[in-house]
């Protein structure tokens, strides 16, 4: 969240920062209910999952969420090595002292922030195993090591994302901790509030070029099936109306923000530039 | 000699002329005037000829004869092509050779020159002395055919890879000849050499497929034809055709190759109103694209729709079937010889009606269309005018795209989104009846009238679609074509039907008998049962069938019979091996970076999961020499992969026999060569595998063959039961699932995946035809593996596949493989994907 003050460029900050009075709202477009959902959500504190695609705008909602309910959020993006230490702590050498440090998941446990946990899945399972106890009844966090427990703070809140694609075959979560959730479907917006976040993202954009931009991702999204791992995201349209904006010919922006990144096939390639050629042919 | 003793030779000359033939003297008689100008001595050596020449051989004396006026018109001397002429009696049976000679003197002459004639005529008696055939073959070619408009340098282009050959390898003059031509004028002539080279190789192995392919005849030869004309090539690219037709239109369009070759003129994109049609080569890539879209277009906004037609039948006052193909014909004979003119004009009005609603799905196709067009060269003499008539109709198209524009009169009816094909052919009676446009009467002509991405409608039976049928309908055959008035023929592709013997082999086996497994039929290619013998055998492992009509579970109602692989075959093994040996070096090169080799933990880490006591000690030793030590005190445990247990189950049923419309082999080709590239690649990896292959005759006999289990070893014999996988009889894809599941079992992995390679729907004999019963059996299947905890995925060539297989495996639980040659790499590809 943008606040005045402590968004000095290039400073470190704590990973828990309390809102403030002056914070900016971040830019989100809701697509269906999720709004309502995710309230009603919190206000019991029962932990939310948000899946869908890349880049359709779950850690947008996320923050924006964060802003609205005016709670701290704390975020770990998950990977292959993540393992239970990098989320509940571990003792560091400082001096000639062993100190135990925080973890993330800890520290918004303890300060009641919102934990979010992004793409779950890649994490090891033994990171998976520390939040059972979090997203039950007991809402308590286990600290092994240190033979301690605490109970979550009650404004503390977990999100969870979760990217369905088929890479996950082998490595899903298991039944017994996804029905712990709370789920949101997330999915590419509408057409016409795809146009409304191009434009509001951003400011200068002509909206003939939005709707080109839109019809064009929407169309390229039909490839998925040949052989994409994950459609046009969003986010790509949002890079490539920055690309625009910032002087680059349409075709040549799209390439680069759209068809470049996602597939090193030289059919699929071609397929995409086609339809984009077909949309911004001069 | 004297004047006087000239005469008398040749008075005497002619006497005996007239004493050997009559009809030959009183020739002689005509050409004598045109001879005589060039003087006495001339003209004894010419009738001297004549005699010799007739007394050698009548025919080539009658040809001489005939032929010296003509000669000597265009040469304006005598003598030289006399004594060439009398050449010929050196050799015996010569006398067509002469006649071929003769007839070209004059082309020769008018093409090529003195000098290029005295060539030509030298290159030609050797080939008399080489052999007399090939001497007539050369004479006889008609010497603009030869040359190819380039002069002397042209037949020497020609000549020089023939003299070669004929050394070599004995070809003849006459094999080669007009098959050489056609490449010259195709690729050009630096085509020829490779051409004939391959054609002598082909030679060697078989006279009669040698000489097929020298005519231009074998398969062979198209193929290396089309490989080397320049342009777009379609067939390599139908992938990406495949994929802009589902982008724009929805997928549910089938692309198949037609049998267009280059001396069949200019390449067009064809429908029959259920498939597409595309020509092997196209000029570019823009025209490629066009085409395609343009064909689908046809199908998709009603030139194919059963009333539209029937209406426009009717208009026409011709009957139309109720059933069945529809020939176009009927349509156009009444025109006569003005036909092409009239289907130029109906083809016009009926593309502009379509491009015009194609124009609604691709934004910018008319302008894509119109720059295009405007980019082609000159415009042909006779039909540039329909041409341009064309490019007025797409302007005034664009034009209608805009908001409040006013549709002109002429084109406007088919500017409307409720316009049918009948509306076409009204507006194109019309505009043929004010006869303002030329005839045209060459098919060259004809052709060139179509702008890019258009071509003649009206190429093959129409099959009427009913209009919520977008659907393929069941194939029943391909029709032969029926020749349009101007006799172009019908292109024929074979479908995707199953090769004659399999389809027999199908059908005798249902006859055989209930029960019959053990394939009497007469093709079993000995493929043993253990179960064969004795009535009273097992009948196998039971497993439950899903029956979603009932919504219930049919106990003991399909049984699976595991059996082993009979065929082997180690020679197509080592084949493959050879021929994917840089595929299979590449991915053994990736698996071997990718494997963690760490056995042993971690020492001396930063971070870690407990302390590493020697680093400890170090540590706090040194802190207290009075040092600032390395606080890397912790180790790591090591990473463990995980683990994982897979089976690679291969659908081995009827339709993998089948060959593949691009050529290359049949299907059953790419599976083996997949399947032994996996078991390749998980000997380096590692990890634990099993290989099987279903197929099935009723509920009763699923077969399922393990060609390999988990925890052995992959030996000779496994690889060359691999080589010797063939496919056979249907696919009860449930069955097999359930009992590879349950196969698991006895494996301790956590992790298990269940790979299955499937190439179209799951069906069997008795499904009672209806699709949806099996399909949903192995729904069920699934998700009982998955609560077993074995997750399955497939990986299938059915490019239809989006139509069924997410209701069956789930979305993100199965990939399409457009191109069935990538099988063989992206199999190991997807598995290791999939393990990360």
């Amino acid at each position: 969240m943008k606040t005045a003050v402590n968004r000095i460029r290039g400073v470190e900050r704590d990973i828990v920062q309390m809102p403030q009075a002056d914070d900016i709202a971040p830019y989100y477009e809701p697509q269906g209910n999720e709004v309502a959902i995710f309230e009603a959500a919190f206000r019991k504190r029962l932990p939310v999952m948000l899946k869908g695609p890349t880049g359709c705008g779950k850690t947008r909602f996320l923050e924006y969420m964060a802003f609205q309910l005016k709670r701290p959020l704390v975020t770990v993006s998950c990977h292959e090595d993540l393992t239970s230490s990098d989320l509940v702590g571990r003792f560091l050498l400082e001096g000639s002292e062993t100190v135990w440090q925080d973890g993330p998941l800890t520290r918004a446990v303890k300060a009641g922030a919102i934990c979010y946990l992004d793409e779950i899945v890649e994490a090891r399972t033994d990171s998976t195993v520390v939040i059972h106890s979090l997203t039950d009844h007991r809402r308590r966090l286990t600290i092994e090591k240190k033979g301690q427990e605490i109970d979550a703070h009650e404004d503390f809140m977990l999100v969870i994302s979760y990217n369905p694609g088929y890479q996950t075959v082998l490595k899903d979560l298991k039944p017994s901790t996804k029905q712990r959730f709370i789920a949101i479907n997330f999915d590419f917006p509408a057409e016409d509030v795809e146009r409304k976040i191009l434009v509001n993202e951003v400011p200068g954009i002509p909206v003939e070029i939005a709707h080109q931009l839109v019809a064009a991702g929407r169309k390229s999204r039909l490839l998925k099936d040949h052989g994409l791992e994950e459609a046009t995201s969003t986010r790509a349209l949002v890079y490539a109306a920055n690309m625009i904006n910032a002087g680059l010919d349409p075709v040549t922006a799209c390439q680069v923000a759209m068809v470049n990144p996602i597939t090193d096939d030289i059919e699929l390639a071609e397929a995409m530039m086609e339809i984009v050629q077909a949309h911004f042919a001069a | 000699m004297t004047s006087t003793a000239r005469q008398t030779a040749i008075s005497s000359l002619l006497n005996e002329l007239k004493a050997a033939s009559f009809v030959a003297h009183r020739e002689v008689e005509q050409v004598l005037p045109v001879i005589q100008p060039h003087g006495e001595e001339v003209t004894l050596a010419w009738i001297d000829a004549c005699r010799r020449i007739f007394d050698f051989d009548r025919e080539a004396g009658k040809a001489f004869i005939r032929g010296s006026s003509e000669a000597e018109k265009i040469s304006e001397t005598v003598l030289p092509w006399t004594e060439q002429a009398l050449t010929f009696m050196r050799w015996r049976g010569s006398w067509r050779a002469l006649e071929g000679f003769m007839a070209n003197l004059p082309r020769a002459y008018g093409t090529l020159g003195h000098a290029g004639e005295r060539r030509w005529a030298a290159i030609g008696f050797m080939w008399c002395a080489r052999q007399i055939e090939s001497g007539s073959a050369f004479f006889g070619t008609p010497v603009l055919e030869l040359s190819g408009r380039q002069g002397i340098t042209g037949i020497e282009q020609l000549n020089t890879p023939a003299e070669e050959l004929f050394e070599s390898r004995k070809l003849l003059l006459g094999t080669y000849l007009s098959g050489a031509i056609r490449v010259r004028n195709l690729l050009g002539a630096q085509a020829i050499l490779p051409w004939a080279l391959r054609g002598a190789d082909i030679m060697q192995s078989g006279r009669i497929r040698g000489e097929a392919y020298f005519r231009l005849e074998s398969e062979e030869s198209l193929a290396l034809l089309l490989e080397h004309l320049p342009g777009y090539r379609l067939t390599d690219r139908n992938r990406l055709l495949g994929m802009l037709l589902d982008v724009w239109f929805g997928a549910g369009f089938d692309l198949k190759e037609s049998s267009w070759s280059p001396e069949k003129g200019r390449p067009f994109m064809e429908t029959d109103g259920r498939s597409l049609f595309f020509p092997a080569v196209m000029p570019n890539r823009d025209e490629a694209v066009l085409s395609v879209l343009h064909a689908a277009g046809h199908m998709r906004f009603g030139t194919f729709d059963r009333s539209s037609m029937k209406q426009m039948f009717a208009d026409a006052w011709v009957d139309f079937p109720a059933s069945g193909p529809v020939s176009w014909a009927p349509l156009f004979i009444r025109y006569g010889e003005d036909a092409l003119r009239f289907q130029l004009i109906f083809d016009l009005c009926e593309d502009l009606r379509v491009d015009f609603r194609i124009q609604h799905l691709v934004p910018n196709y008319l302008r894509r269309l119109l720059a295009t067009a405007r980019a082609t060269g000159t415009r042909h003499p006779e039909s540039g005018v329909y041409f341009d008539l064309a490019l007025a109709s797409i302007e005034e198209a664009l034009a209608a795209t805009h908001p409040n524009a006013v549709r002109g009169k002429r084109f406007g009816v088919l500017l409307d989104p409720s316009s049918t094909v009948a509306d076409a052919y009204r507006v194109a009676c019309t505009i043929y009846s004010n006869d303002e446009l030329p005839h045209i009467g060459d098919l060259e002509a004809f052709y060139a009238a179509y702008l890019p991405g258009r071509g003649p409608n009206a190429t093959r039976l129409a099959h009427p679609q009913e209009k919520k049928d977008q659907q393929q309908t069941e194939a029943q055959g391909e029709q032969q074509g029926e020749s349009q008035d101007q006799g172009e023929g019908e292109d024929q592709t074979a479908q995707n039907a199953e090769s004659g013997d399999q389809q027999d082999g199908g059908k005798r086996e249902e006859v055989a008998g209930y029960g019959d497994s053990s394939g009497t039929a007469a093709q079993a290619a000995g493929r043993q049962d253990a179960q064969q013998h004795g009535a009273s055998s097992d009948k196998g492992v039971p497993y439950p069938e899903w029956d979603y009509r009932e919504a219930r579970y049919k106990r003991n109602w399909s049984w699976v019979q595991e059996k082993k692989l009979s065929e082997a075959n180690l020679s197509e093994t080592h084949r493959l091996m050879k021929q994917y040996a840089d595929a299979l070096k590449r991915l053994k090169k990736a698996i071997q970076s990718q494997k963690p080799t760490r056995l042993a933990p971690r020492l001396r880490q930063m971070d870690g999961d407990d302390m590493d006591l020697n680093a400890v000690v170090s540590f706090i030793a040194e802190k207290k020499a009075g040092r600032s030590p390395n606080p890397a005190i912790y180790r790591r445990r090591e990473m463990r992969q995980r683990e994982v247990a897979v089976t690679l189950l291969a659908d081995m049923s009827t339709s993998i026999m089948q060959h593949l419309p691009e050529g290359g082999g049949r299907l059953v080709d790419r599976v083996r060569a997949g399947v032994l590239l996996f078991a390749e690649s998980m000997e380096e990896v590692g990890d634990n595998y099993s290989i099987a292959g279903f197929c099935s005759k009723y509920r009763d006999n699923v077969s399922y063959y393990t060609i390999k289990n988990f925890d052995e070893p992959l030996s000779e014999n496994i690889r060359s039961q691999i080589g010797g996988m063939s496919g056979r009889l249907a696919t009860r894809m449930g069955a097999a699932i359930r009992h590879a599941t349950a196969r698991f079992e006895a494996v301790t992995s956590r992790r298990r995946l269940l790979l299955i390679l499937s190439d179209g729907r799951p069906e069997d004999y008795d499904d009672g035809g209806d699709r949806r019963y099996l399909h949903e059996d192995t729904r069920m299947a699934v998700k009982e593996a998955v609560a077993k905890g074995v997750h399955p995925f497939c990986i299938t060539v059915d490019t239809m596949a989006n139509q069924y297989l997410p209701q069956i495996f789930g979305p993100g639980h199965y990939m399409v493989l457009d191109h069935i040659n990538t099988l063989p790499k992206k199999l190991p590809e997807i598995y290791f994907r999939l393990r990360r």
